[in-house]
């Protein structure tokens, strides 16, 4: 939820950059003054550029030339979290005329220049926001490097499928390893046995090690022998947990909502279903590139809890129909592939007992689901 | 010259003195002479009151109960003091906790243990003024038998346990009185810290409680603590037994020091000396090699540690296990680990009351843990330690305020106060501790932690005399002091484990509280050794 705050921050940012600029533009070759008190105003990154540009206009008016100290092209590495601001040294080839430009009424090439630049910091701001977005969707550790999530969701346009054996590596999702069990806390009510998680953790155990365990909090009084059975039976190396990838730790506790705890330290605990669904999803395949793809996983995810599991028996029956005529079109609920949309859908339909009332399609897709096999645990604790 | 100066001054003081001490004699005279005179005119009109008392054998003390006779008369029980009791006449004896006159009537406030209830002498029918007086002048503490007609009230007496009754008083007789001077309030001792200082009012600090231990224990607060303990002793026992063990019974003097040798009590044995028993570790082990399978014993354990602090005391009560496993000495660990899960499980499903009570005085958290228990790896625990920006190397013991810290790291992810830390270095752990197979740093030991404080410390031992002889070896001890317990060894020892739990300290910290002394009984710690 607060990255998807911070998301929604970035886009007003930018669209009160993107009207003020236009103003800006319109009335640059008249007025240069008011030009620059606007820009002052409205954001830092130009008015540095602004002074700097107007310091060259005058300056080149009333002072002698000087050969530049150093070449223009000296080949540096930038790091990519900065913006690229164009060598001030370097300008005297760009063709600009001072003169020229101040004689006639026409557009000064500094702030054609300006104005490039200007659109050339809106795209990058466009594709930052997108960026963000694209976080916002995807639940990620803080410590994950973000300038690689950032990078690659940008880079690669073309939308990779959704299978799970794409490539994800522990360490980056869950931080270096430090000789420990990493393990993740899940705390869930037994009155409302998460059903997705547990599909996501036979899953989880079929990539890695993981040591599962299950405990009761001492805030319920007892639970039925299933659930304490629920994530399968014990491992055979279970007495050592330094022989294991992953820790799954299910407790059932008197919560309100599903609510997972990974490091104490640096993490806050995620809370609902939901998201802790999306947390687990990320260890098995990397969320779609395609920000509409990701998008749509998202919603049918959030659609599957508010609506599917929580919602009114007229809701339900919305979500059914918006099920059957999505899948009337594709044969999953989202890209090419299986994806945590379906899985999450197929829980909540299961666990909504609206299996019976699903029409035809959903009817198809719910088999299909189950030819898949990894749905075991969610049919067993039905029963 | 001098001396004769001196001399000199010191009669002058000396008649100065004898002239004080004249002055104050005759003071005292006049004053004795005053009391005298109002006795004799209370006696008077004490005597004059009497004698139109109409009440005068509805109250009184009695004699001193030497059982005279046997009287066939039914006591009810405070507790038992409910609405289905409402105008019935009935006996029963109780301490007075406060008494309050007011005019022509007066408050009692009759305790039993942790009960109390309020009952009122009312000039009437059936008591008289002087009967009245009689009753407010009962010193606090004493016990009485009272006859009394149990009346419900309208409004609920917030500050008694019966709410919903109170006692119209027309028989009361003290039956043993207690002195007018108490040397601690009740109310004052069961008052919660932090209020007291607010109110101006007085709260008892810890060494007068103690030094006073007899009517420290009788404050609500003490009741529950001493029912909670009874009950975790009471538990212990009896889900053991349901596991098929043994209660043993073990020496408490011995003749050598069972475990490293520091920290025992010596003791003088008539023309030897002898040591009391640190741990009665050597027995249950012995017990093993005899075939027991499984034992446990509660005893009382002693510590010659100089040490003040709020966990330590020299003689605590040591709840012990010891088993034989199969193949795995986490066998052992899960039979302990459940034990204590039933034990906390029993004191919440069954003490509630005396949790809440002495809650009142010290709040805290309720005790929360998991099923099956939390066992973490030591590993584990130094990289959330490191995590936290703890410093310290893979082998290092875990210091005392990193126990805590580590509770709070261990609380915050798992929200338990109970779990296990396996796997320990080898290092920190005694020498009759197995190593680990994989690991020659690391061993088959594991401590048990409540609220962040260690009350179990526990391994699997070495059943092995030949390796037990070459750990010894390597810790530097003397062979010729172990040889009873190397030799116990000898002849075929199945593999197996066990700890021991200090009773005190699990009460403490299920409760919450910040002393082991509040859970003893009668502490004896390097400063303590009365009552």
């Amino acid at each position: 939820m607060v990255i998807r705050k911070a998301g929604s921050e970035v886009t007003a940012v930018s669209s009160c950059l993107t009207g003020s600029c236009c103003c800006c533009l319109s009335t640059s070759s008249s007025q240069r003054t008011s030009v620059s008190r606007n820009f002052f105003f409205f954001i830092i990154i130009i008015i540095v550029f602004i002074c700097l540009s107007l310091f060259r206009l005058s300056s080149s008016m009333s002072m002698y030339q000087v050969k530049p100290i150093c070449g223009g092209d000296i080949k540096i590495d930038l790091p990519t979290c900065m913006y690229k601001l164009a060598n001030i040294h370097a300008q005297q080839g760009t063709g600009c005329n001072p003169e020229h430009a101040l004689q006639n009424g026409e557009v000064d090439p500094a702030v054609k220049a300006l104005e490039a630049r200007q659109n050339e910091i809106m795209r990058k701001l466009y594709e930052l926001k997108a960026a963000v977005e694209g976080l916002a969707k995807t639940v990620t550790t803080p410590d994950a490097d973000l300038d690689l999530t950032v990078s690659s969701s940008l880079s690669s346009q073309s939308s990779s499928s959704t299978t799970f054996k794409g490539t994800t590596d522990l360490d980056t999702q869950l931080g270096k390893d430090h000789g420990a069990l990493r393990d993740i806390v899940v705390n869930a009510n037994p009155a409302h046995p998460p059903l997705t998680l547990l599909v996501l953790h036979s899953l989880l155990s079929q990539r890695y090690r993981v040591l599962s365990t299950v405990h009761v909090h001492s805030s319920v009084a007892g639970v039925p022998p299933q659930l304490l059975s629920c994530l399968g039976p014990r491992h055979a190396d279970s007495y050592a947990r330094q022989m294991f990838q992953l820790g799954f730790t299910l407790i059932w506790k008197d919560v309100p909502k599903v609510e997972m705890k990974f490091s104490i330290q640096n993490m806050c605990p995620i809370k609902g279903e939901a998201n802790v669904a999306r947390f687990l999803f990320k260890l098995l395949a990397p969320y779609p590139s395609d920000p509409a793809l990701a998008t749509l996983v998202d919603s049918w995810v959030d659609t599957a809890f508010f609506q599917l599991l929580d919602g009114s028996a007229k809701e339900r029956a919305a979500v059914l129909r918006a099920l059957n005529s999505a899948l009337g079109r594709n044969p999953w609920l989202a890209g090419p592939d299986v994806s945590l949309a379906d899985i999450t859908c197929y829980c909540c339909v299961l666990q909504s007992g609206s299996v019976s009332s699903a029409p035809a399609n959903v009817q198809r897709w719910l088999k299909s689901c189950e030819n898949l096999g990894y749905f075991g645990p969610a049919k067993l604790l039905l029963q | 010259m001098t001396k004769e100066g001196v001399q000199g001054a010191t009669e002058d003081e000396q008649q100065a003195q004898s002239k004080k001490a004249l002055k104050k004699q005759q003071k005292e005279a006049e004053k004795a002479a005053k009391k005298a005179e109002k006795q004799a005119k209370l006696a008077t009109e004490q005597q004059s009151t009497e004698e139109d008392d109409f009440a005068k054998d509805r109250y009184g003390v009695s004699a001193m109960v030497q059982s005279q006779e046997k009287l066939d008369r039914a006591l009810v029980r405070v507790q038992d003091l409910t609405p289905e009791k409402a105008d019935q006449l009935i006996w029963l004896r109780a301490r007075i906790h406060t008494s309050r006159a007011k005019g022509k009537q007066c408050f009692l406030v009759l305790r039993q243990q942790q009960f109390n209830v309020q009952a009122l002498v009312a000039v009437g029918d059936c008591a008289s003024k002087q009967m009245v007086k009689f009753a407010a002048n009962i010193t606090k503490e004493s016990i009485v038998d009272v006859e009394a007609l149990v009346r419900k009230v309208e409004q609920k007496i917030e500050s008694c346990s019966q709410q919903d009754v109170e006692l119209h008083i027309e028989r009361i007789f003290v039956i043993s009185q207690a002195e007018p001077r108490l040397p601690l309030q009740l109310d004052d001792a069961v008052r919660p810290d932090g209020e007291g200082e607010e109110e101006g009012r007085a709260t008892v600090n810890q060494d007068t409680k103690l030094d006073n231990r007899v009517i420290d224990l009788r404050t609500t607060t003490s009741q529950a603590i001493f029912r909670l303990q009874s009950g975790v002793c009471q538990l212990f026992r009896d889900t053991l037994t349901k596991k098929g063990f043994v209660e043993i019974q073990t020496p408490k003097i011995i003749s050598a020091a069972s475990e490293g040798g520091a920290n025992v009590f010596t003791v003088s044995y008539f023309k030897t000396s002898a040591y009391l028993a640190q741990s009665p570790q050597l027995y249950k082990q012995m017990c093993i090699c005899a075939d027991f399978d499984k034992v446990f014993c509660v005893g009382p354990v002693f510590r010659a540690e100089d040490s003040n602090t709020h966990r330590h005391l020299t003689e605590f009560v040591g709840l012990d296990i010891e088993l034989a496993f199969n193949y795995h000495y986490h066998e052992v660990i899960d039979s302990i680990t459940d034990t204590m899960v039933q034990i906390f499980k029993g004191l919440r499903d069954n003490f509630q009351t005396e949790i809440q009570t002495v809650n009142k005085q010290f709040p805290s958290e309720p005790f929360k843990f998991l099923e099956p228990t939390l066992r973490l790896e030591y590993t584990e625990a130094v990289a959330m330690l490191r995590e936290a920006g703890v410093e310290m190397g893979d082998e290092d013991d875990l210091s005392t305020p990193n126990e805590k810290l580590l509770g709070r790291l261990v609380k915050e992810k798992y929200d338990t106060d109970f779990y296990v830390l396996d796997k320990y270095p080898l290092a920190v752990r005694p020498f009759y501790t197995m190593p680990d197979p994989n690991n020659p740093k690391y061993s088959n030991s594991y401590d048990m932690f409540m609220r962040g404080e260690e009350i179990l410390s526990g391994a699997q031992r070495i059943h092995n005399a030949q390796l037990l002889t070459e750990r010894a070896i390597h810790h530097q001890i003397d062979l010729e002091k172990i040889k009873a317990y190397i030799d116990s060894f000898r002849y075929g020892a199945p593999p197996h484990g066990g700890g021991g739990i200090g009773l005190e300290r699990v009460c403490m910290l299920y409760l919450g509280l910040h002393n082991v002394r509040q859970t003893s009984m009668f502490p004896r710690d390097p400063k303590r050794l009365t009552p």
